[in-house]
């Protein structure tokens, strides 16, 4: 085809990915000498000129409340979207998969909570604790020192507390708590439930001539100061500094191209500008697409030495897909919390305490009904008013109307404290995504069909959270404004809402049960790694971002110590 | 177009007062508008209606001011651009809540009508007062009422919502955030102690002093 264009330069590393995954390896192997192309479907993102920080809701249309192309306000540094014109997903009959996709530079590490858990030892070995699911083929040993690089180079707060499972890092000082999450844990250590200082990559120091938070509350709408971690203000200058990096936006992969020994050769993509293919040439190849986004790539990557699609000989490929469990929906009314003095509750921007899973030992003399757990975050305060304030409290502010009712409202705000919980999912046949070979996208590669269940392990754990939320509250003094029952499953997400895919290409110890080696390399094309939350075995109830920096940095390393001993 | 022209249009900012308001606000704010914003500028102010008609827009417009008046701390519900907020939101949820909403404005007419033989806005306060004081009030409604005490509560709901994050609303809570803070101080000791007096009179046996859990 004439349409065709071959770039002449081969590239030590092309890198499929700007966000966590990509970010990091484009840092770890610049930095170690090699140059490396990076694609990124979306636009370049300049953090310090767009970020939306610090405007107000009734600045933006419909008081900033969420639409289909944004996250969750207006002003959510999010480019992308739950959908993309033009880029469509299909779900199986009876699933209900929500996919956010990210279409900027540095993908979602712009809008993340930035709440960053390590995963602990049980965590990667939960088949060996319960027989249920996978234990990884790496232990966290295997992982401890990539996480401590990774604090250290971001920045993340927190306390040491030494619980079951929940490692401690190399952390800043956590910020003091809210009033209301001092109430909240009074509550908690009533129960017996652990409410300790939150852990998130916040700088509450300076760190390699970034500032401090400021505390404006406002991390989905990416930090202007770089205060917070995301990869356009943390790994890609630094790289981009090395000389080493290209950086190209607008460009939608579309297949890994590969050699008659079916090893990677490059990446064919299509530049999103003049709708034209270009092919790059690299001698490895890093996939950090996002999960799902990665395996279509590997299922779109057919060939005669690779019919099923790349690195897919084992059929593993868009299998075992896992979201996060979460509980959302149960809210509490505090009446101690009323006519409070006012005060600014924004601090850095979600919860300052959380509840780690305290449920482990129970667990193992099997005396739950469920396997696995999830740790508790909560949300309330004078937060920024929104369309939506006091919306179905009628109850509380007085109902009625007229000078009564906006006293009433005055006088209950910042009284309600919401829980979520946030939790892990044991991998089942049942979910996973495939190609639907009969569409494509307007970039003509073909689409993603979902398929996605929840089991009753993580029904019960939904059902077990809500009975926690309520029995919190009632301690707490509080009046439960309202929970979800049996019948809306206690509020369990729909799967993907909570933007925690990971697992469509897992790792693993044997090539037939998996995709990738314990390094990360396709078992099936030895300069093939994959860096974003795909290679999850489990997803534990930690949210991921902090584990896909650490894997990527170790896979990285990996890389690097390769190609010095000429294995790749 | 020149600083004389906007004058002649008799608008009373200047040229470089919208280019300020436009760093300031998100251009995509700007795009409901249309670039026309910035070739011929509108007095500040001037809505289009998308979801109601006139005579239902000035119904909202009564209803806003019994639900949130004026009071000493802060204006009244068309003051802060509820209706028009009311107006647009309709526009962009769709047809169901649209539907009900202005379902509730008819009710409200063919009530007034029949009682007092004109449209709401018509009615005297006392008269209006009447009315409200029917479906204002969950629990003390009549059972017969139940469709208007539900309309009359997304009504409420809306027009606090759409108050409250109002300008004027956000500095009426007041809420004092969305600003830098140099030192994150917790939570201030006079809030503390207002609640451990709440928590006192409440007798929960809970006091923020304890020990924390360890």
């Amino acid at each position: 085809m004439a349409q065709i264009r071959k770039s002449p330069k081969t590239y030590d590393a092309i890198i499929v990915g700007s966000g966590a995954g990509g970010g990091m390896a484009a840092y770890v192997l610049t930095k170690a000498g090699a140059k490396c192309l990076m694609l990124e479907a979306g636009g370049w993102y300049d953090t310090a000129k767009q970020s939306k920080m610090l405007q107000w809701n009734y600045q933006a249309p419909h008081r900033g409340v969420s639409a289909p192309n944004t996250l969750r306000n207006y002003f959510d540094a999010a480019v992308g979207g739950w959908q993309i014109s033009g880029e469509p997903y299909f779900n199986a009959p009876g699933t209900d998969w929500k996919w956010f996709r990210s279409r900027m530079l540095g993908g979602r590490t712009n809008h993340w909570g930035r709440i960053a858990l390590r995963m602990g030892p049980y965590d990667f070995k939960p088949y060996s604790c319960d027989g249920k699911g996978f234990d990884w083929p790496i232990t966290y040993e295997d992982l401890a020192p990539y996480y401590d690089k990774t604090e250290e180079l971001i920045g993340v707060f927190g306390s040491v507390e030494n619980i079951v499972n929940a490692p401690d890092g190399k952390f800043m000082p956590p910020p003091k708590p809210r009033c209301y999450e001092l109430l909240v844990q009074q509550a908690c250590r009533k129960l017996g439930i652990p409410c300790i200082p939150s852990r998130y990559s916040i700088l509450t120091r300076p760190l390699n001539g970034r500032p401090p938070c400021h505390y404006c509350g406002q991390c989905h709408r990416s930090c202007a100061t770089s205060s917070n971690f995301s990869s356009p203000t943390v790994l890609l200058p630094p790289a981009l500094k090395t000389g080493k990096l290209e950086i190209r936006c607008d460009t939608m992969a579309r297949e890994v191209l590969v050699g008659r020994d079916g090893a990677a050769t490059g990446i064919s993509y299509i530049d999103k500008k003049t709708r034209k293919e270009i092919q790059v040439r690299g001698k490895i190849v890093i996939l950090a697409a996002s999960t799902c986004e990665t395996a279509r790539l590997l299922l779109n990557s057919r060939s005669p030495q690779h019919p099923d699609g790349l690195a897919n000989s084992s059929g593993v490929v868009g299998r075992y897909l896992m979201d996060t469990v979460g509980t959302t929906g149960s809210v509490g009314f505090f009446p101690v919390l009323m006519n409070l003095p006012p005060h600014n509750d924004d601090g850095n921007g979600e919860f300052h305490l959380y509840m780690p899973w305290w449920n482990y030992e129970k667990q193992f003399r099997h005396q739950m009904p469920f396997s696995r757990g999830y740790h508790i975050q909560m949300g309330g305060g004078r937060k920024m008013p929104g369309a939506t304030i006091f919306a179905n409290s009628q109850r509380y502010s007085g109902g009625g109307y007229g000078l009564e009712l906006k006293r009433g409202c005055r006088k209950v705000y910042g009284a309600f404290i919401s829980f979520s919980g946030v939790g892990e999912m044991i991998p089942n046949d049942h979910s996973y995504c495939e190609i639907n070979k009969d569409i494509v996208d307007e970039w003509g590669i073909p689409v993603l069909k979902f398929h996605f269940q929840w089991t009753q392990d993580e029904i019960l754990q939904a059902r077990h959270a809500v009975e926690t939320f309520r029995e919190i509250i009632e301690t707490a003094g509080g009046e439960v404004v309202r929970t979800p029952r049996a019948e809306e499953n206690w509020g369990i997400t729909r799967g993907g809402e909570m933007i925690h895919e990971v697992g469509a290409t897992r790792m693993g110890s044997d090539p037939r049960t998996s995709v990738l080696n314990l390094n990360c390399q396709a078992w099936d094309c030895k300069n093939l790694f994959v860096t974003d939350g795909g290679p999850f075995v489990s997803n534990s109830d930690k949210n991921p971002t902090l584990t896909i920096l650490a894997l990527a940095w170790r896979t990285s390393e990996h890389i690097r110590d390769e190609v010095m001993k000429r294995n790749i | 177009m020149t600083e004389d022209q906007i004058k002649q249009r008799g608008i009373k900012f200047k040229r470089r007062d919208i280019l300020k308001a436009m760093t300031v606000m998100p251009t995509a704010a700007l795009i409901p508008l249309g670039l026309k914003t910035v070739a011929e500028p509108e007095p500040v102010g001037v809505y289009h209606r998308k979801a109601l008609t006139e005579h239902e827009f000035e119904t909202i417009k009564f209803l806003s001011d019994l639900i949130i008046p004026a009071d000493e701390r802060s204006g009244s519900a068309s003051q802060a651009g509820v209706p028009e907020f009311i107006d647009d939101w309709l526009d962009f949820k769709g047809d169901e809540l649209r539907a009900d909403i202005r379902g509730g404005l008819t009710w409200l007419d063919v009530e007034c009508n029949q009682r007092f033989g004109k449209d709401f806005v018509r009615c005297s306060t006392t008269e209006q007062k009447k009315i409200l004081n029917r479906i204002a009030y969950p629990d003390k409604a009549s059972a017969m009422d139940s469709s208007y005490v539900a309309f009359f509560n997304k009504l409420r709901d809306l027009v606090v919502g759409g108050f409250f994050s109002s300008e004027m609303g956000v500095k009426d809570l007041p809420y004092l955030g969305n600003r830098v803070v140099a030192d994150w101080e917790g939570c201030p000791s006079n809030v503390m102690m207002k609640i451990e007096e709440n928590l006192k009179a409440q007798g929960l046996g809970i006091s923020l002093a304890a020990p924390k859990e360890t």
